[in-house]
Formats: C-alpha cells, sequence, structure tokens
C-alpha cells in the first residue's frame, strides 16, 4: 500500500553531518531493520521519516508524494518510541484514542477502535489504568496499541525492546512478527540488537558514520558481504578476522608463522605481497576442511546446545570456534581448528570485499 | 555507643531543639499575643488571655476587612497566575527550542537577577506614573509577572521532560501550543505547584512595591495594614496580631493544599 523513497538525504546539526547522502526503497508491506553502531544516525534517519527532524537535503516520498515539509501527523505514519513516551496523567483508554480524538474522530469510533486493539494486545483488563501502574511490558503493549489504533500506513520503531528484560524481548519480538503479518503494513525498525535484525528483518540497512554500507535481505547480507564493517556487524558471535599475505597462490597467516592455507576462487588473481584480511565465521570450522589452525583453546562457554571456544596460538587475536553441542572441550586444550577456505571471505586492506 | 558519640548526639538535639524554638516562637508570640491585651504584650506576656474577641472585634471596626482580603487576593491569585503561565511558557520555550542566541539573551536574564529591586523602584514608579497607573491593581501584577527565578526554574524543570513525550504528540497531531497546553502542564504539575506556593507567597507577603503604589485606603492589601496598625501612634498590638494571623492563614492554605502534588512525581511516563 504504501511504499517510501529516500533519495540523497542528508542531516546536518549545525556544521556536523549526521547523515550522508541516504538512497533507499522500501517497498510496501516491507519489514525493514536499520542496525549500526551507536551514533551512526539510525535514529536520525527515523526521525526524518517521521517528520520529527527536518531534512537537511535530499526527498522523501511516501507513495510517492514529497513529504519534506508535511506534518508528523500528516504523513500515515505511527512511531513506537524506545522510552514508550505514553502520556503519564492519562490513562490507557485516553493514551491510545488521543491521537484519534485529535483527527476529530468520533467518539464511538474511537471506543471502538481502541476496544477492538486492547483485545489483539490483551490490554482489556488494563484499559482504565494509568501508565504508572503498569509494567515494562505492558507499557510497551500499550505504546504500540496506541500506533495501531491509528491505522498507520507505515509504522516506524526506534529501539522499542531495549528496555525490556531477555524473557519479554524475545516475547515481544515474536508478538510484533506476528503484528506484522497481521496487519500487513510498512515497519521501519531501529536496533542494534544482531537476533531482532535477523529474525524480524525483510531487508536490512546496515548504516555506519551516517552512510548506508549495506541493504540486503538478512541472510543474503551474512553469506555475502560487500564488506568486512557489515561482515563483523552482521552476526553474532562475529565473524573472525586473520591478517594475512599472498604467496605464490597461497594465504601466510601473519599471525601464525608458518603456516599458509589455501586461496579461496577468486575472479582476479591477487599479486604476491597484497595484504588482505581472511573473514571466517565461527561455525565454519570442523574437523574436516583443507585447511587448520592449531590452536590452544583459552576459554569456553557452554550455552547447553551451543558450546563457544574462545582460542589462539599465544600472541595472535581470539578466533571464536563454534562447537556444536560438544561437551567436552575445555580450556588448555590443543586443538586443530580445520576449515574449508571456501567458506572464507577475503577483504582488502581497505575492507572491501575481494571476489 | 561511647562517651563521645552520646555527646555528639546531645549536641546535635540542642541545636536542632534551639532552631525549632526560633522557627516556632514567632507563631507562638502571634497566637499569644491576639488573645492578650496590647499592654500585656509589651509586658511580655506569654500565656493565652482572655482578649481574643475584643481584639478581633476592635480590628474589625478599625480595619474594611473585607475589602482589604480582597486586593491581597486578587493581587496574589492574578499574579500566581499570569506569573506562572508567562513564566514557565517562558522557561519551557528557552529549553525546547534551540537557537543560537538563546544561551546569550538567558545569560542576560540571569544578570538581572542580580539587580536589587530597590534599584529599578524608582525608575519603576516613573514608568507606572507616566501610564497613568499609579494605585491600580495593574501597577502592582504587571511588573511581577515575568519572573526571572520561575523562568530559570522551570528551564532547569523542563530538562527533566522527556522529549519523546513530545515528539509522540507531534505525532498525534498536537501543534506547539497544544502540546505545551495539553502535556506539559499536567505531566509538570508537581512543578507548577511548587511554583505556585513560591509564587503565591512572594505576592500575598510583598510590601515595598505595593507601599509605594497603592496610595488610597480602598487599595490597600493586608500586609500593607497590619504595618499601618503597627505604626500608629499608639499601635494596638493585639489587633496586629490578630491582623498577622488573618495575613498568614491563606499562605498555609495554599501550602497545604499542593503540598500532595510536591510529592507526586513523574512516575510512569518513561521507564
Ligand atoms: N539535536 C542534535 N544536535 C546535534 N547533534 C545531534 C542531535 N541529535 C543527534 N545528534 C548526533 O547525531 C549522531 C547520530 O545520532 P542518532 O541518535 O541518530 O544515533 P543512533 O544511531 O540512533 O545511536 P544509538 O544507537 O545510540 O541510538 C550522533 O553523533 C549524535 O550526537
Ligand atoms: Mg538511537
Amino acid at each position: 500500500m504504501s511504499h517510501l523513497k529516500l533519495t540523497g538525504i542528508r542531516k546536518s546539526f549545525g556544521k556536523v553531518d549526521v547523515i550522508e547522502d541516504v538512497n533507499l526503497d522500501i517497498s510496501s508491506k516491507e519489514f525493514v531493520v536499520f542496525v549500526g553502531p551507536s551514533g551512526c544516525g539510525k535514529s536520525t534517519l527515523l526521525r526524518m521519516i517521521a517528520g520529527l527532524e527536518e531534512i537537511s537535503a535530499g526527498e522523501l516520498f511516501i507513495d510517492g508524494s514529497l513529504m519534506n515539509n508535511v506534518d508528523a501527523s500528516k504523513r500515515g505514519i505511527a512511531m513506537v518510541f524506545q522510552s514508550y513516551a505514553l502520556y503519564p496523567h492519562m490513562t490507557v483508554k485516553e493514551n491510545m484514542g488521543f491521537a484519534l480524538k485529535y483527527a476529530g474522530a468520533k467518539k464511538d469510533e474511537i471506543i471502538d477502535r481502541v476496544a477492538e486493539v486492547a483485545k489483539v494486545l490483551e490490554l482489556d483488563q488494563l484499559l482504565d489504568r494509568k501508565p504508572k501502574d503498569l509494567s515494562g511490558g505492558q507499557r510497551q503493549r500499550v505504546a504500540i496499541g496506541r500506533a495501531i489504533v491509528r491505522h498507520p500506513d507505515v509504522f516506524l520503531f526506534d529501539e522499542p525492546l531495549s528496555n525490556l528484560d531477555a524473557e519479554l524481548r524475545v516475547q515481544m519480538r515474536i508478538e510484533i512478527a506476528r503484528l506484522h503479518k497481521e496487519l500487513q503494513t510498512t515497519i521501519i525498525y531501529v536496533t542494534h540488537d544482531q537476533v531482532e535484525a535477523m529474525t524480524l528483518a525483510d531487508k536490512i540497512v546496515v548504516l555506519k558514520d551516517g552512510k548506508i554500507e549495506q541493504v540486503g535481505a538478512p541472510l543474503s547480507l551474512y553469506d555475502d558481504p560487500v564488506n568486512q564493517f557489515v561482515a563483523g556487524f552482521i552476526g553474532s558471535p562475529k565473524m573472525n578476522f586473520l591478517p594475512a599475505r599472498v604467496e605464490d597462490g597461497l594465504l601466510y597467516l601473519e599471525h601464525y608463522e608458518g603456516q599458509f592455507i589455501n586461496l579461496p576462487k577468486l575472479s582476479e588473481s591477487l599479486k604476491n605481497g597484497t595484504k588482505v584480511v581472511v573473514g571466517i565465521r565461527p561455525e565454519h570450522f570442523s574437523n574436516s576442511g583443507g585447511s587448520s589452525l592449531s590452536l590452544k583453546v583459552e576459554i569456553v562457554e557452554h550455552l547447553g546446545g551451543e558450546t563457544y571456544a574462545y582460542a589462539s596460538n599465544g600472541n595472535a587475536e581470539l578466533i571464536t570456534i563454534a562447537m556444536g553441542a560438544n561437551r567436552n572441550i575445555s580450556s588448555g586444550e590443543e586443538i586443530e581448528a580445520r576449515f574449508d577456505t571456501e567458506n572464507a571471505l577475503l577483504f582488502d586492506n581497505f575492507g572491501a570485499r575481494i571476489r | 555507643m561511647t562517651l563521645f558519640d552520646r555527646v555528639q548526639r546531645a549536641m546535635v538535639y540542642v541545636l536542632l531543639s534551639l532552631a525549632a524554638f526560633v522557627s516556632i516562637f514567632p507563631f507562638f508570640w502571634m497566637i499569644v499575643g491576639s488573645t492578650n491585651t496590647s499592654a500585656d504584650i509589651i509586658r511580655g506576656k506569654a500565656s493565652f488571655g482572655d482578649q481574643l474577641l475584643i481584639n478581633i472585634v476592635n480590628f474589625l471596626a478599625s480595619v474594611d476587612l473585607f475589602s482589604v482580603l480582597f486586593n491581597s487576593t486578587f493581587i496574589a491569585v492574578t499574579t500566581t497566575f499570569f506569573t506562572l503561565v508567562v513564566s514557565s511558557l517562558a522557561g519551557y520555550g528557552f529549553e525546547m527550542f534551540r537557537s543560537a542566541f538563546r544561551e546569550r539573551v538567558f545569560a542576560v536574564l540571569l544578570l538581572m537577577l542580580s539587580i536589587p529591586f530597590a534599584a529599578i523602584m524608582v525608575p519603576l514608579f516613573v514608568m507606572m506614573a507616566r501610564m497613568g497607573m499609579i494605585n491600580t491593581y495593574s501597577a502592582i501584577i504587571l511588573p511581577t509577572i515575568s519572573s526571572i527565578f520561575i523562568i530559570f526554574y522551570f528551564r532547569q524543570s523542563t530538562k527533566a521532560f522527556p522529549g519523546e513525550l513530545r515528539d509522540a504528540a507531534r505525532i498525534d497531531g498536537l501543534n506547539e501550543w497544544q502540546i505545551f497546553f495539553r502535556i506539559y502542564i499536567p505531566v509538570m504539575r508537581s512543578t507548577y505547584a511548587a511554583a505556585t506556593i513560591i509564587v503565591f507567597m512572594a505576592n500575598w507577603n510583598n510590601y515595598l512595591w505595593p507601599l509605594i503604589v497603592l496610595q488610597t485606603n480602598e487599595m490597600k492589601t493586608i500586609t500593607l495594614v497590619i504595618s499601618s496598625l503597627a505604626s500608629a501612634y499608639y499601635p494596638d498590638f493585639g489587633l496586629v496580631m490578630v491582623g498577622t494571623i488573618l495575613a498568614t492563614l491563606p499562605t498555609l492554605v495554599v501550602f497545604f493544599v499542593l503540598q500532595r502534588l510536591f510529592v507526586e512525581g513523574m512516575v510512569g511516563s518513561i521507564k
């Protein structure tokens, strides 16, 4: 129903450029997640879409109409804030119906719509309470309910779950996924939580320093990142990065003297002496595979269903190895971590992917 | 408990008792005084007498209580209302809206806090006289509405007002005025309660400026009346005490009515 188009969007606060030339297409009913390190401009970009922050340059279209100078309340959006931002002096019912009242809806209609949404979110029993008498999870649901009541074309979420404890977070994450299925609206969602991004998104937008690094489906970002930043940012635990040098069609691992591994298949051949960074995901280590590293396990994390070993050869950075449900490993053990170089990614000195 | 601890404790209690005595004594004296004759009060009689009714009757005979209370109440209530609206709006604006000049303008405002009222009293009087406002309510009310202290107080308090609340209201379709009146004021009501107490008391007790600009008897406020009773050739201190009690009551009422709001925080608006 409603697609968004951002062309050449910029934002500066005084002399500081916070968003630089963002171009992005978001199609109707798509669930888009903005991720990126703290301070990269995720909230700022979202707030520009919402109409809460002026757009310094560039154009924002919603459903083909230019929105740059349209009032926040007239853009057909609803926003859920990190702090929930419920009006403390109003009851849950009043909070949820407030926007409708200002849009000039009739009393009966407001009551009906609030009741309908309250039922979906299981808020029926709480309608006459004030926000201060609700738990964190309930407040969060009211905040989402307040957004749904307006029947917006686009939902904006700014780290909506970050104030919740781990268990509630999982619960609400599933609830949001369910809501997206039911409501069939476009959602733009800001988070720095890996799992939320990977599980919820149709499309992830990775931002860094106000610029888009890569846009794509979660798994395509995971499997095929365009640069070292995206490779390191997507995936938890993080991808391992090993500095290396090309020598006669092999890779010489600089921190593992004397160890050579095969070069993965590349479209171009690399000159001898070229410095590269090899990226290997923790789960790509196994007992088989053409290349190997001799490592000593330093720390083991047993999560029950999953075991992570952090190992090194004494002088280099720790390498994370996913060992499935292996419970027999303990720190101090010497292991031979094998992997297939076809699974490894190569990056050049500037972090760009070498394919 | 060592001996030293005990001595220390005892000293703390002695000090506290002294402070309590010093602050409560005037009230006690006021109430006792209202029941005694002027001569007894001057002699320093500190026990209750039987003159209360006589003092009240005499007070009512020499003072037009209705008009005096009306003047005081009208001036204090009107001033408090406008001071709160104007000064809180200014404080809110200073904190919420960014501008290249706001810190400079604000610094100038704060500098003006250091100018004593005595220094602007005469020019202010001349100004009021030129505008023909001497001996009117406006002469008292207008100069006090913009209170730099209250602006400062509201700016500081606004720092605790969650910005996302304003964002949410904007998305819900409120304009800036509606945000101020429908969201900000109700959310900040404990701040308003505190400011009301401060401003109301200051205006109710205001003496110097009304003394200068209010010149006829029918305009006088209760503070002026008490002071003129006390400075008569043969002052009747029994009357003065009755008047003082009457002057104290409204401030106590305002304080106790609003006290509950003080305690209420902004729990629930944000996590
Ligand atoms: N009103 C403002 N004035 C000046 N700078 C600002 C303003 N708002 C944000 N910034 C700056 O813009 C940058 C991006 O901020 P933003 O809040 O968008 O980051 P974010 O990606 O949402 O970070 P986080 O994950 O911590 O929420 C930050 O460096 C911040 O300091
Ligand atoms: Mg943010």
